[in-house]
């Protein structure tokens, strides 16, 4: 006879996504912040926090920057807790920000700490998405320790290439998975401000050269856009714009995370109108 | 293409194919060397030691490197020895 | 002919040379003095000397400067005073005859009462931009701002906080419980103002009191919001 009488599982534990990019400026806390949105929007309880002591921006992209008290070092240091710190999004049920400190600098953010709240957060949330500082030093290595799925930005830019690769490579040698030889972590590349028409000219990157030099999985392309822009000026996530191609990618790209198929939009340029080739090329 | 551009036809600038061969060379190095173990170095370092106690090598005459080879991995180490010197008879030293 | 106090007094001007003393019996003096003196043989003859001692935790004792001023004769050189002396050193050098000269570079060791009030008085007026994840304490008393308060900063004092521009970051006033602390800002648009422990972030205030003068006090343990400099 089955056990029919079988205690229900436990709600699974919440998955870590880290938002990494290792070259600066490329798009890692406009991302984190759409898609921790567009998680949250699809019925997933989300956090998404700021792993960038000293240099915080999430809570500005997330527009929430007037309503911090506490933070992740103050969670860290037991002054405060999580409940305390963590803002609930008004926009998004299911979505909650954790800011960090502006005031402290990333030696702030203690290993066993932070191990600490990952582990509460990881019984509160579904996903737990990390916004990860620029460069390969503390901040970056500790917003990537307890990944089990990294969103690599990249630029479609020799710099941001390179240092995606090295960032890649630090992902499979300093993970938590990797130190303890666990599957190991999810790798996902994610293309930011990508211009179809500059790849068409030869002056960028393609998506093929990128794929091909990282050898990584395509999660997405986001195409360059004034929106992204308007979003961070706003404090607004970009996925919450339904007029930007940005966002309408961002989602994409959330879709294809979940498992949804998707076809990769944004890829090629825009057609051309007749008019318009007729009087010369219009401002894009 | 406007008129303008058939009288002045902009250069194009294929860059992106120069960026692309770039990136594979620099990375293709990058990760060569990111593969090999962190202690090479200082091995070679305390080789050197231990050889010039009893052969007199410079440096640069010693060399260690790691190579994956189809089946294994192989340490090689290489050293060059000196040019032979003419050595005189050498004196007894009183016990 | 009268000679007068005045003719006979008079100010002078000389340059001497001046060398900083860490340890008194430190070997690598002797050596530096050996050098130098050693390039330059008959310009240092006799030369007088005076001891900078800002760096120095000897010298404290008639014993170190009668050694220092030996030491310095044996190549010929002589010790006429001291510099940037503290209290001790400056007694010990005084037993030597050797007095105390004015000048000297770099801020001076604080040592006394007096000084350390200064130095914490100094504390207490900011007069440059309060950037962006910088800190202030004031210790024990009120602080004073005359420049912009960024976003991000943070203002902490036991007392009040008086900001004579723009306040755009943190106020945390009656940090060590004081209820009576206000906070005074000519354009207000904080972050965050605390008193004696009790918060409100800048989305809980009224918009009307934001961007001009306003206070902010703790009244029947509840912060309250003025503008101005209304008595409350």
């Amino acid at each position: 006879m089955e056990k029919r009488s079988e205690k229900k599982t436990e709600k699974a534990l919440g998955k870590v996504i880290v938002v990494t990019s290792g070259k600066g400026g490329v798009g890692k806390t406009t991302t984190a912040a759409a898609f921790a949105a567009g998680l949250a929007l699809r019925g997933h309880k989300t956090v998404v926090i700021d792993f960038d002591v000293g240099l915080r921006n999430l809570d500005l992209v997330m527009g929430c920057e007037r309503r911090v008290v506490f933070d992740f070092i103050n969670v860290i240091n037991g002054d405060a807790n999580l409940q305390q710190a963590l803002i609930r999004d008004k926009r998004i049920d299911k979505l909650y920000v954790f800011p960090t400190s502006q005031t402290r600098d990333k030696e702030a953010l203690k290993r066993e700490g932070v191990d600490k709240v990952i582990g509460e957060l990881r019984k509160e949330f579904d996903y737990i998405v990390c916004d990860s500082p620029a460069g390969i030093e503390h901040g970056a290595l500790t917003a990537l320790y307890h990944a089990d799925s990294a969103v690599i930005v990249t630029n479609p830019e020799v710099s941001s290439v390179r240092d995606s690769d090295r960032i890649i490579g630090i992902l499979a040698a300093k993970s938590r998975r990797a130190e303890k030889r666990e599957k190991p972590v999810e790798e996902h590349l994610l293309l930011t401000r990508y211009s179809p028409e500059r790849v068409q000219k030869g002056e960028m990157l393609s998506v093929d050269d990128v794929k091909e030099i990282l050898s990584v999985p395509l999660l997405g392309i986001i195409p360059e856009s004034m929106t992204v822009l308007k979003a961070s000026n706003t404090g607004t996530p970009v996925i919450l714009d339904a007029a930007s191609p940005a966002g309408r990618a961002y989602d994409d790209a959330v879709a294809r995370f979940l498992g949804e198929q998707r076809e990769m939009r944004f890829a090629m340029p825009a057609r051309r109108s007749l008019l318009r080739g007729w009087f010369g090329r219009a401002a894009t | 293409m406007s008129l303008f551009e058939f009288f002045f036809p902009k250069k194009k600038a294929p860059h992106a194919s120069i960026a692309k061969e770039r990136l594979q060379i620099v990375l293709a190095h990058e990760r060569a060397s990111r593969d090999s173990p962190d202690f090479l170095p200082r091995l070679q370092k305390e080789l050197f030691g231990v050889v010039a106690k009893y052969v007199a090598v410079r440096d640069d005459m010693i060399s260690v490197s790691m190579r994956r080879a189809a089946s294994a991995t192989v340490l090689e180490i290489n050293v060059e020895m000196p040019a032979p010197v003419k050595t005189m008879s050498a004196r007894p030293v009183p016990a | 002919m009268t000679t007068t106090v005045a003719s006979r007094m008079q100010g002078g001007i000389f340059t001497l040379m001046v060398v900083k003393i860490g340890d008194p019996y430190d070997p690598a003096l002797e050596r530096e003095i050996a050098e130098q003196v050693g390039q330059s043989r008959d310009f240092f003859a006799n030369a007088p000397v005076v001891l900078d001692l800002k760096d120095s935790l000897g010298c404290t004792s008639v014993g170190d400067f009668t050694s220092l001023k030996q030491l310095f004769r044996r190549y010929r050189l002589m010790v006429v005073g001291v510099q940037q002396a503290s209290a001790p050193q400056l007694r010990a050098a005084q037993a030597v005859d050797l007095p105390a000269f004015p000048g000297g570079s770099g801020p001076r060791r604080i040592t006394s009462e007096r000084e350390r009030e200064k130095e914490r008085s100094r504390q207490r007026l900011i007069t440059e931009p309060v950037r962006s994840g910088t800190q202030i304490y004031a210790k024990g008393g009120d602080l004073v701002v005359i420049a912009p308060v960024s976003p991000g900063a943070e203002l902490i004092a036991d007392g009040h906080i008086h900001v004579y521009g723009a306040l755009r970051g943190r106020a945390i006033a009656g940090a060590s419980g004081d209820g009576d602390a206000r906070i005074f800002a000519q354009r207000f648009a904080a972050e965050l103002v605390s008193i004696a422990g009790r918060y409100l972030v800048n989305e809980a205030i009224a918009p009307e009191f934001l961007d001009q003068a306003a206070q902010v006090a703790l009244i029947d343990d509840r912060l309250s919001i003025m503008p101005g400099w209304s008595k409350g």
